[in-house]
């Protein structure tokens, strides 16, 4: 079934697509935005990890593979709002060496922009959805910019008894940058720090798109439909244009919505995913895939992770789930000795029963059962996550396995190279002695078998030409300009910060260039 | 709202309870309510549930009485995107109920042939024992999923039913402190 003919149809409504549907929303187009999960509402946003669950995939279409393979369905999304329905909120930026790796030390890729041309955009977006932090303290490792719009979030003892064993350490922590509202903002209630953040915020408290750029495209008139799986972007006979998008609907029936412009906001797995699936005669390998450098550089942080259990109440379960400190004192690539890239730390999360029961996962019997007295009142974290490099091995490719809708499913192969491991190993030893020197009775590393890994980046990177390049640093592609991509697909190395307050700033940057280029984009 | 939206939301949103089928009937219970009125199993199979009880028990005390079994087992029967089980985080391919089936086979499999007993007919030591070289990939010629993925797998499911409910944290003497809390303490 054909739809009516829109300006913009946006596949995805996470932090990438919510932007790109509030922009042009409000520059006067007519968009729909398309998302494969459900709305839930914010009633439906239980305080229980239990229930939490259903905001993620079951069985997404994506396998896992290689010596390392991405935690796929835990940061994933099944819903409206995409994985920030879900996300910690934590709102670390990417540093100015995060933008030139290669032209510092030879490794990975230059962005084609520089930090320069991306800070407005991240004071831009903290004054559209709120940021609480101390951004005066953070200028110490970063150009300055605005103040953030509010307050730090309140501190709690699970996150100050770091701050001993950091200073023993000669590590500065300051007040983590949070999506969240430490006073009420715009309307949305502050934050009651009850810690179930990462279920969903349903007080509106945490920037998630439906309270943010997804509610203002709305009420811009932009159409959001649930339950809607694309399949394929399709182009005219000359393959020259993006003519639209085939997808199924919640009746799972095949559904057409034409479109002068189509944005890709389907997160890294996805987009390419899409993109490989919509080959023609024209695009033998798939669009804008030229090159061969669709689903390719897939990037993923790894965690090393510290424990520390102290024999007094510290009150774990307070607080948010992005945590009450950060650090980027080891954030310069050549940190450690035997390793190279960045490393971002944070300390003091609020935690529930699967945080303490998964933080001692060897445990069973009587000796969990006691532990978990223990582990409820004492235990904190600290996380170090470490930047992997942009490797082209790491890839998005369709495999013949189909999902429902007939689409080949996706594999994701990750490994990390010998600089990521050596880099994890060397944060789990700066994690101990952080710990170490802290007044924590037992400490103890969060290493197992599985090399844990957070976020997802790469797929449809950004570059200077389509010599290096799928996307130019707006996010649209080389070889279609009425087809862009939006997220971290685009980012063409990772850093080691979380990205999603990266994802914001450059979406809305590339969503701005959208609405002000419209008329040579959409013909 | 979608049908298929409508059902996600009724049974989770609205109700904290599971449905449980009994008496042809649908009602609303905890697992361990359903444990507790002995609900007819729907997928599992009561040798199945028997070995997941005293796997379950064994991962985490308590585990049996707050109705490990019927909690996996309702999660199972239904379409996998309402599961609310820890293996749609890990990446489990569906349906889930292959996973369930597999691990337990390979439990009763694997003490079948070195106790000449099931699992849930050993005696607590050994069943102890048997757990800890799982976790561990210790137990020769395994059979099915790697055991140390199927223990990460039901100690979370255990961990769900006697921890992860309202009444698991006050046990624990810990403050729930909902936005929205589950009903019926589940």
């Amino acid at each position: 079934m054909a739809n009516e003919k829109v300006d913009v149809v946006v596949v995805g409504s996470g932090a990438s697509g919510s932007v790109y549907a509030a922009v042009m929303a409000k520059a006067g187009k007519k968009v729909v935005v398309l998302d494969n999960g459900p709305q839930w509402q914010l009633s439906d946003l239980i305080s229980s990890d239990i229930w939490g669950r259903r905001l993620k995939p079951a069985g997404g279409p994506i396998l896992l593979g290689g010596k390392h393979p991405f935690a796929y369905a835990n940061q994933a999304a099944w819903a409206v709002g995409g994985a920030a329905l879900h996300y910690f909120a934590q709102f670390p930026r990417y540093l100015p060496t995060d933008f030139k790796m290669k032209s510092e030390h030879n490794r990975g890729h230059d962005w084609p922009i520089a930090y320069e041309d991306v800070a407005p955009f991240y004071d831009a977006v903290a004054a559209d959805i709120g940021v609480s932090g101390d951004a005066k303290a953070e200028e110490k490792w970063r150009p300055p910019g605005k103040p953030y719009p509010m307050p730090p979030m309140k501190t709690f003892p699970a996150g100050e008894v770091w701050l001993k064993g950091a200073e023993a350490n000669g590590i500065r922590f300051v007040p983590m940058a949070n999506g969240m509202n430490s006073t009420e903002f715009k309307g949305r209630a502050a934050c009651i720090y009850d810690g179930w953040c990462a279920v969903g915020c349903p007080i509106g408290a945490l920037a998630n798109p439906v309270v943010t750029y997804l509610g203002e495209a709305r009420k811009a008139g932009a159409e959001v439909r649930a339950l809607s799986n694309v399949t394929r972007v399709l182009t005219n006979e000359a393959g020259t244009r993006a003519t639209g998008v085939e997808y199924y609907d919640a009746q799972k029936q095949r559904q057409v919505q034409d479109a002068s412009v189509v944005v890709l906001a389907a997160w890294s797995a996805q987009n390419p995913r899409i993109l490989l699936n919509s080959a023609t005669d024209k695009h033998p390998k798939g669009l804008a895939n030229s090159n061969g450098l669709v689903g390719k550089f897939m990037m993923t942080h790894h965690i090393a992770g510290t424990w520390a259990l102290f024999d007094k109440d510290i009150t774990p379960h307070l607080g948010t789930v992005g945590a009450q400190f950060m650090s980027y004192d080891r954030y310069p690539k050549t940190s450690y000795p035997n390793a190279f890239g960045s490393s971002f730390m944070s300390a003091g999360a609020s935690h529930k029963m699967s945080d303490y029961a998964q933080a001692r996962g060897d445990l069973f019997g009587a000796e969990l059962a006691a532990y978990m007295k223990k582990a409820v009142r004492g235990l904190t974290h600290l996380t170090i996550f470490g930047e992997d490099l942009p490797n082209i091995e790491n890839r998005i490719e369709l495999v013949g396995d189909k999902d429902e809708f007939g689409m080949p499913m996706a594999r994701l192969i990750h490994s990390f190279d010998d600089d990521a491991v050596a880099l994890w190993n060397a944060n789990f030893e700066q994690g101990l002695k952080i710990a170490k020197a802290t007044d924590a009775k037992e400490a103890w590393p969060g290493k197992g078998p599985v090399m844990p890994t957070s976020h997802l980046h790469g797929g449809a990177i950004m570059g200077t030409d389509s010599s290096n390049s799928v996307t130019n640093s707006f996010g649209q592609t080389h070889e279609i300009a009425n087809l862009w991509m939006a997220g971290p697909c685009i980012f063409p190395t990772e850093g080691a910060s979380n990205p999603t307050y990266t994802i914001f700033a450059v979406s809305l940057r590339g969503a701005e260039n959208l609405a002000k280029t419209w008329g040579s984009v959409a013909g | 709202m979608y049908d298929i939206e409508r059902r996600a939301l009724i049974k989770g949103a609205g109700l904290g309870a599971l449905a449980f089928t009994v008496g042809g009937v649908e009602v609303m219970l905890t697992p361990r309510q359903a444990h507790a009125q002995n609900v007819p199993l729907r997928t599992l199979t009561a040798d199945q549930a028997a070995t997941l009880d005293a796997v379950g028990e064994t991962l985490v005390p308590g585990a049996k009485a707050a109705g490990i079994a019927n909690f996996v087992d309702q999660q199972i029967s239904g379409p996998a995107e309402e599961a609310l089980l820890q293996a749609r985080i890990l990446n489990v391919r569906p349906p889930f109920a292959n996973f369930y089936r597999a691990a337990l086979g390979a439990i009763d499999g694997a003490a079948s042939k070195s106790k000449g007993r099931k699992f849930a007919e050993l005696s607590a030591d050994e069943q102890h024992d048997f757990i800890s070289l799982m976790r561990q990939n210790k137990i020769e010629n395994w059979q099915g999923p790697p055991g140390p993925f199927i223990f990460g797998v039901l100690r979370s499911d255990a961990v769900d039913v006697v921890y992860n409910t309202v009444e698991g944290y006050a046990a624990l003497g810990v403050p729930y402190m909902p936005h929205i809390a589950p009903t019926k303490k589940w």
